[in-house]
């Protein structure tokens, strides 16, 4: 017996020894202590602030650049058509014929409302921060909410303005509801928060930004609360007084250049010049650094840019022509000069392509107007050595060498232009491929349908955003986007002269012409020759309409994913859409003027009836 | 060894079933006489006569008790009113009565030769096979061997009834998905619980060598798995490793070496269909480059594969030591793996090594420690594999691989497009490394367990089982930069970079090391009261595990030389891209279970556990299980034994059980909600850069920006799981036909859902909820039987083992009154693996270019069933097609053996299902694409495609490239579903064991030596049949360039099979030599 006892006190012993350690702290052990997850009182202190304003301008990324955005900004416009050939959604959603399933409409509807609630975190927490510089830091979150908001609004009509936790409040809730009704409603809310929002900025900011960052200022306050009342003033929202607002914003502007630090470059073509991206011009532009794919949270696939799905900016591949495809200096040619693709050439995605309307119309002076220089390359050099067979009925036949930086590729202004160069250069000891306007699609006054055009796709490409600093031809591009410009803060004034504002039609032509003027300097011209140009593209006031504005809107500010909202906002887009988009002229309905609410919003809500939620007739 | 009445140190095992069998005897209450004393020496031999050594000798009723030597001889004093238990590893325990003759006696032991009479490994103990209520299914060593491999799961395949076991991926080194019963969760993981010795194990399976392995245990139902309540929801694997037995050191090696071969080669155009198909695909631009119309004029055709492929390597090593005296006994092994590919740059290898030391100590009181420790390489895995198929499969067959100087061609696309992917480099360069790039895993793994086990009162032992896990990986990346000038001179050309065209070099170094702790506190009560048996076993529990890892990636190192292994020999800029993570997670558990059985007739069992979880809201981390479960050895009853007709039944065992299990396997701090700097963008496989974080720039100041992306949820509750499970073992014919018919049915409830908020809440990521309910029930049936059974101990006999089953799922309820969510693939009242998408009914033919036109498309294109019969095809018209379950699956084992001979024929067979092979998606493999425009130089996987004079209804036509295919544009993605049955002979085993005298003389116990083949072929394969292509998943999930949008992804999706590594079909010659 005593041994046995012996073993029952070891036993306990040794069971009570280890028992109780582990009871002890057993609910302790329970509780979660991450050191990697945080919660919101993160944001409520000077450093943590930041951080939060900071992933607001990064959201912005998504908006300014990605595939997403240029697909939602300019297709299915006056100017520009998509081409299924790069990608298929970009055919349905130029030629209405998408639904409320469509992936381009997410990309605004999805990466916007985080943001917005992070701005209303940011505003209700930093007035009780100390060691911040509280009314910068509010007047960023204010204007960036108002930005948010005013693109949401643009495209998709009224925005809840309670998130969850009442009106313009920090949501943290798990709200599965939608506040969206009924729209009038909301829509004034929108429409006031927007311009309070932008009135709080343009009074906290800082007047100039830095010379060499895009940190928020008044200027790009002013700017987005004069585009704000204009887009007011054609709203059901309309008040009597926002075209005089919109002129008094915009003009503090322009008469007070040196106090917000910004000016007109004389150059048009310098203004998105590779290598001038802080010029003084640019009020407000979503920053990326060139090259460095990393800190653009670019999604690199073994060292190559996935397509989509990053916070890069794909416009700098997404409206290029396929110059890698195309041979050369004939189409039976067998050699394809260009075939290795360069970082400045970008990838050839052929997704957005310019219509005739673009091209003939917009654009008609190609010649007096640089813009069109400016803003399209149509000169290819080799990019590779190659020797391509010449046989097409000329002297010079045979073979013939392109060496890496020969002229290879020329995209002809006119069919003119086409003409005498084809003539002079078939001759050439140094022939080069030149694209006539009427093998070029859209412009050429055929638009493919779902299947897209014939490879090579021969197009102007819209250069602005052409980054030689990417570490590969397939990524997106690392230069800053803008989003705001002083050039639209004159087209904005105009229009409020239009409108009655200001000076009228007298100042709009004045303010118009400012621009024109400068639209007719190129490097090299002589003082006569430019004064020539210049005299050619002065317009008088009785020139001036809405139409004409709206068209100077695009030769401005072509390819900034800005003109779908632009015609819709001003009531344009069915008028235009049907004279110049022929794909989609016959689909578009009177209420496309608003995109669908996206279907995975809607099938997300956990309330009944969702589908009252949805825009008329989508 | 002969040392009489000192406590002889034996297995548990052994411990164990003479236990049982000293209860069995006891039930038979015999009565004793008078006692004198008795000096034995006695002999111990199996059936055949042969001695049986290290067997054990004890007698009844007390710890004395000796272990037979070599020759199965024993000594031993014993009084004559006592029994003798004799018992050994493999054969049934036998009692002998001691009388006054008993001084020379021969005890003759039999091999056990039904599964009945096994004991098996249930939760926190073992009970014979006879005595379990629940459904579990032993595996042994023996049946593990059948196929020569590197995991368990691979030779599991095919061998346990209700156990999926899907390969995924034919890399070496590549796991298996198993999923024991069906799926029960949509957001957690459904892996069964893996239990080494007792503690569970975190980590690589990879890590496990088989040859440790001496048993598998595989708990099914919830009256099994309910003692690991919190866990035992997905089942649960109990594995145990090799011990020792007492007895002179016994030296085992098993060593094979195999070659394998490229089992099928994939299907692509040879030069004469490329040359058709790019005919037709043309259209204005140029069809051919130079080099290709050169070849073509030249009849020159290439096979890139047959360039590509080579002989694979697969060869193992292993050598154990066992032996033991005077209560200790001890076993340690050592063993070395490796596996090459049929493919350059991948290879898998492991270092294993093993000690395993049980002791007594006094009489009362047994440890035992247990350390596995292994080293793993794993090569080719991150980029290398997945980057190959492409340019072996694509790259033209009529472009020349070498010049004319016999170098290597290095843009073999000549003028297509070096930007795009890896895709137009030569992928011979891929067969010299050259320090070019650097893909390597490793893996150090060990796993320790150590046990004390004291026998404190009669029939009350208290145990105590601690378990130590750690395993740290490094997984290294690097890619040279590209020096490929562009020109075909080699002269001024250095090495391109195959991963790297007109790129810099890349670097990645990830760091990750998981470390775990158990400790058990078990206390056990077996007691014998008349014909009544009880055993009691109470548990208190805690595990603590925790993860960390550090990611680093660098571009543009100054040399190439510097590889991974200095980042900051680099420039500035780009700047290093850096991540980690951490997950601590705790179980706390308290448990009891109690046993009772009649008469060895009536068998009840009760289980109760009570687990606390950290990875719960802090409020739920509590939940109790239970389950109870009944068996009735109809057998025992009079009114079998007594009759005369239904004498052929030798055993009949009915099992129900019903009780509840849970699983609580979700990411820690899932309830927590998170406030980030995590962009989201990150987990691309092969995505070197991992820009995971936040960014923006104010001009060239860089910063980092945090954001609220996901929502707490103080509700997080526990996900269970309610199974009824009810099972019939039987016994035919003196157990010639043994087997079992289980019926189960599980309902999962309070479902844990990823829930998507809506977008305008504010809050981007999903959140996890308890909502929603999912159904499982399925049949098992497995049958072993000896169909001829040899008449002498080396006459011909044949066994036959087989096991079909089959799981219906369905999702039955989801959040709210939610009945479809498109999104994430989930359709109450259907199976978790639907796939919705269009019904694809062929191809357009000419005859019915009429109605075509009613939907807008012509003769060539898909015919999309107009199912909600709209009149146009919208995608209103997608809709479950069917899913990923097969309809029943199965194994079949056939072993023949004669004199030293035997064989081995392992089948394994899917019936029914879907499958989504990737390859024949365009979208997602760019094999299938037919489009000469983008796709110029490249060929394409060889597939039936319509033309106005070849009819099919396979392919549609190439006439206008892919977006011509239908108006629907996702149509491509029905081109990948196929009939996913098939009917496998998995490998074929041949031995011959040589006669023991022959090897006596040179000091060998027994040597049998070994060939076997696997990967033997597909009897039948409907998917195989039409594509050509081996009908074996090669990956988990969507693994494309850009997926369909119909597969989930993460842990639950669908296998798929996509461009890999081409299945290989080992030959294996080995030897398993005892000393």
């Amino acid at each position: 017996m005593k041994i046995k006892q012996i073993k029952i006190i070891i036993c306990l012993l040794l069971t009570a020894a280890i028992v109780p350690i582990a009871m002890d702290s057993c609910n302790k052990k329970l509780t979660e202590q991450p050191k990697t997850v945080n919660t919101v009182a993160m944001f409520q202190t000077a450093q943590g602030i930041q951080l939060a304003v900071n992933s607001v301008y990064s959201g912005l990324r998504y908006i300014y650049g990605p595939e997403g955005d240029n697909l939602t900004g300019d297709v299915g416009t006056d100017m520009w058509w998509g081409n299924a050939g790069g990608a298929a959604a970009a055919y349905q959603l130029s030629s209405y014929t998408f639904d409320y399933s469509d992936g381009s409409i997410l990309t605004l509807w999805n990466r916007t409302f985080n943001n917005i609630n992070m701005c209303n975190g940011i505003i209700t927490w930093a007035p009780s921060i100390t060691g911040i510089d509280t009314a910068n830091i509010l007047g960023q979150a204010h204007f960036l909410r108002a930005l948010n908001y005013l693109n949401l609004v643009s495209q998709f009509g009224a925005i809840p303005v309670d998130l969850g936790s009442g009106d313009w409040a920090f949501n943290q809730s798990s709200f599965g509801g939608f506040n969206r009704l009924p729209t009038k409603d909301i829509l004034t809310k929108d429409w006031n928060g927007i311009i309070s929002d932008l009135i709080y900025a343009s009074q906290n900011l800082p007047d100039k930004r830095p010379t060499a960052a895009f940190s928020l200022s008044k200027s790009a306050a002013y700017a987005l609360l004069a585009k704000a009342y204009i887009f007011k003033g054609y709203s059901a929202n309309a008040a009597s007084t926002d075209w005089q607002n919109a002129y008094t914003a915009a003009t503090q502007l322009i008469n007070n250049q040196s106090k917000y630090g910004v000016s007109l470059l004389t150059n048009y073509a310098d203004v998105v010049a590779e290598g001038n991206n802080y010029n003084s011009e640019l009020l407000f532009a979503v920053e990326r650094i060139p090259g460095d794919a990393g800190d653009n949270e670019e999604s690199v696939y073994n060292g190559l840019a996935a397509t989509s799905g990053g916070k890069d900016v794909n416009a700098s591949n997404d409206y290029n022509m396929s110059y890698d495809a195309t041979p050369a200096p004939v189409s039976s040619s067998s050699g394809k000069p260009c075939a290795t693709r360069t970082p400045l050439y970008g990838r050839p995605m052929r997704v957005i392509c310019p219509t005739k309307f673009l091209f003939d119309t917009l654009f008609a002076d190609k010649t007096n107007d640089s813009r069109f220089d400016g803003t399209f390359n149509t000169v290819y050099l080799a990019t590779v050595q190659t020797t391509s067979s010449y046989q097409s009925g000329s002297s010079y036949s045979g073979s013939f060498t392109y060496n890496v930086g020969d002229t290879a590729i020329v995209v002809a202004h006119s069919v003119a232009e086409y003409n005498t160069l084809v003539a002079a250069q078939l001759k050439s000891a140094k022939p080069y491929r030149v694209i006539s306007p009427s093998e070029m699609p859209g412009i050429n006054g055929t638009y493919p349908g779902s299947g897209g055009a014939a490879q090579p796709v021969l197009i102007p490409s819209m250069k602005k955003y052409w980054d030689s600093k990417r570490n590969n031809a397939n990524e997106g591009g690392g230069r800053p986007y803008p989003v705001l410009k002083l050039s639209e803060v004159y087209l904005l004034a105009a229009e409020a002269c239009l409108k009655g504002a200001g000076g009228g039609t007298s100042e709009a032509a004045t303010l118009l012409n400012v621009l024109r003027t400068r639209a007719a300097y190129r490097t090299g011209l002589s003082s006569t020759d430019l004064a020539t140009r210049v005299a050619a593209l002065q317009i008088t006031s009785s020139q001036v309409t809405l139409d004409f504005i709206i068209d100077e809107h695009g030769r401005e500010l072509a390819g900034e994913a800005n003109r779908w909202v632009d015609l819709a906002m001003r009531g344009q887009l069915l008028n235009r859409v049907k004279m110049d988009n022929p794909p989609a002229a016959s689909n578009i309905k009177d209420y496309m003027t608003l995109r669908p609410i996206p279907k995975s919003e809607l099938d997300n809500l956990t309330v009944p009836n969702a589908s009252q939620y949805q825009n008329t007739g989508w | 060894m002969s040392i009489a009445n000192l406590p002889k140190r034996v297995s548990p095992k052994i411990m164990i079933r003479a236990f049982l069998a000293f209860v069995f005897m006891l039930c038979l209450n015999t009565l004793l006489t008078a006692q004198t004393k008795v000096q034995i020496k006695g002999k111990v031999v199996d059936d055949a006569g042969k001695p049986v050594a290290g067997a054990s000798v004890m007698v009844k009723g007390t710890t004395t008790g000796v272990t037979c030597n070599e020759l199965g001889l024993f000594d031993l004093s014993v009084t004559t009113d006592k029994k003798l238990v004799v018992s050994a590893t493999g054969y049934t325990a036998k009692e002998v009565a001691v009388t006054a003759d008993s001084k020379t006696i021969t005890i003759k032991l039999s091999q056990i030769t039904t599964e009945l009479e096994q004991v098996v490994v249930v939760g926190y103990g073992t009970q014979r096979k006879k005595d379990v209520t629940g459904s579990v299914d032993l595996v042994t060593s023996k049946t593990l061997k059948e196929v020569p491999t590197a995991n368990f799961q691979n030779a599991l395949q095919g061998h346990a009834a209700g156990v999926d076991i899907q390969t995924v991926g034919t890399a070496p080194g590549a796991g298996a998905v198993i999923r024991i019963r069906g799926v029960r969760s949509v957001l957690g993981s459904n892996a069964p619980l893996i239990v080494v010795d007792g503690i569970p194990y975190v980590g690589n399976l990879n890590d496990i060598n088989t040859d440790d392995i001496a048993s598998l245990s595989i708990l099914k139902d919830a009256s099994a798995t309910a003692i690991y309540g919190s866990r035992g929801s997905n089942g649960v694997i109990l594995i145990t490793t090799k011990r020792g037995s007492t007895g002179a050191a016994k030296v085992n090696y098993n060593g094979y070496y195999g070659v394998g071969t490229v089992f099928n080669k994939y299907p692509v155009y040879n030069a004469q269909e490329y040359t058709a198909m790019h005919n037709i695909a043309g259209g204005a631009s140029g069809v051919f480059q130079a080099n290709e119309l050169k070849n073509m004029a030249a009849g020159k055709s290439t096979d890139w594969q047959d360039l590509m492929y080579q002989n694979s390597l697969k060869t193992n090593h292993y050598l154990t030591v066992t032996g033991g005296s005077d209560g200790s006994t001890y076993s340690f092994g050592g063993g070395y793996y490796k596996e090459t590919a049929v493919l350059p740059g991948q290879d898998y290898q492991r270092g294993s090594l093993r000690l395993s030391i049980d002791s007594k100590i006094g009489k009362w009181l047994k440890v035992g420690v247990n350390t596995m420790n292994s080293i793993s390489i794993q090569k080719g895995a991150q980029f290398v594999s997945g980057s190959t198929m492409f340019t072996t499969l694509a790259t033209s067959p009529l472009v020349s691989p070498y010049d004319s100087t016999g170098a290597i061609v290095f843009n073999a696309m000549g003028q297509g497009n070096p930007n795009d992917a890896q895709g137009n480099y030569n992928p011979l360069l891929l067969k010299n490394n050259n320090g070019m790039w650097v893909d390597r895993k490793r893996i150090i793994h060990t796993f320790n367990s150590l046990f004390a086990e004291a026998n404190i009162w009669k029939g009350i032992k208290y145990r105590f089982n601690l378990g130590l896990d750690f395993s740290q990986e490094e997984d290294d990346q690097f890619q040279a930069a590209d020096h490929y000038n562009g020109t075909t001179n080699p002269a001024t050309n250095s090495n391109p970079s195959f991963f790297r065209p007109l790129n810099g070099n890349h670097a990645v170094v990830n760091n990750a090391e998981t470390w775990s702790y158990t400790a058990e506190n078990l206390l056990t009560y077996d007691k014998n009261f008349g014909k009544h048996h009880i055993d009691v076993t109470g548990l208190y529990s805690i595990q603590q595990q925790q993860y960390h890892n550090t990611y680093v990636s660098k571009d543009s190192m100054y040399s190439d030389q510097t590889q991974y292994f200095d980042m900051s020999q680099a420039t500035p800029t780009p700047y290093a891209v850096v991540s980690g993570s951490e997950a601590s997670s705790t179980v706390i558990s308290y448990m009891a279970r109690v046993n009772y059985s009649f008469d060895n007739r009536y068998m009840l069992t009760g289980t109760f556990r009570n687990d606390g979880s950290s990875v719960l809201a802090a409020g739920h981390n509590w939940h109790q299980f239970g389950a109870v479960s009944a068996g009735w050895n109809i057998m025992n009853e009079k009114f079998i034994k007594n009759s005369s007709k239904l004498g052929f039944i030798s055993t009949l065992k009915l099992r129900a059980g019903y009780g509840q299990t849970a699983s609580q396997s979700i990411s820690a701090y899932s309830s927590l909600g998170s406030v980030t700097n995590n962009n989201g963008l990150s987990g691309q496989s092969g995505d070197m850069s991992k820009s995971t974080v936040v960014k923006y720039n104010y001009g060239t100041s860089i910063v980092v920006g945090y954001y609220l992306a996901g929502l707490p949820n103080p509700d997080l509750d526990w996900e269970y799981t309610n199974t009824l499970n009810v099972g019939l073992d039987y016994g035919f014919l003196n157990n010639r036909i043994t087997g079992a018919i289980d019926f189960y049915s599980a309902v999962t409830n309070k479902l844990l859902f990823s829930q998507n908020l809506p977008t305008s809440s504010g809050v981007s990521n999903p959140y996890a909820v308890n909502v929603g309910q999912m159904k499982n029930w399925g049949m098992e049936f497995s049958i072993s039987s000896v169909n001829i059974q040899a008449k002498k101990s080396d006459g011909f006999s044949w066994t036959t083992d087989l096991n079909l089953f089959f799981n219906k799922n369905k999702l039955t309820k989801q959040i709210g009154s939610t009945t479809q969510n498109i999104g994430n693939q989930l359709f109450t009242g259907y199976s978790m693996s639907s796939i919705y998408d269009y019904k694809n009914l062929g191809i357009w033919q000419t005859s019915e270019a009429a109605e075509a036109a009613k939907y807008g498309a012509t003769p060539g294109q898909i015919k999309i069933q107009d199912y909600d019969n709209s009149g146009t095809i919208t995608t209103a018209d997608r809709h479950i097609i069917g899913n990923g379950d097969p309809v029943l699956q199965g194994g079949m084992t056939n072993t023949f053996s004669y004199k030293g001979f035997d064989l081995g024929i392992t089948m394994y067979a899917r019936f029914g299902g879907l499958l989504v092979s990737q390859i024949h998606q365009w979208q997602s493999s760019y094999l299938t694409q037919l489009d000469a425009g983008s796709s110029l130089g490249r060929n394409q996987i060889k597939v039936d495609y319509w033309t106005p004079t070849n009819p099919t209804n396979w392919f549609p036509t190439i006439a206008n490239g892919t977006n011509g295919w239908s108006s629907a544009t996702t149509a491509w993605q029905t081109l990948g579903y196929y009939n996913a049955s098939f009917l496998q002979i998995k490998a074929i085993n041949v031995g011959y064991t040589f006669k023991d005298k022959l090897m006596k003389q040179i000091g060998i116990r027994s040597i049998r030596v070994y060939g076997s083949v696997d990967n033997v072929g597909f009897l039948f394969s409907p998917y195989m049949r039409q594509t050509g292509i081996a009908p074996i998943a090669t990956n988990q999930g969507p693994s494309g360039v850009s997926s369909p949008d119909n597969l989930r992804t993460g842990q639950n999706s669908i296998t798929t099979i996509s461009a890999s590594t081409p299945l290989t079909r080992n030959y294996i010659m080995g030897v398993n030599v005892n000393f």
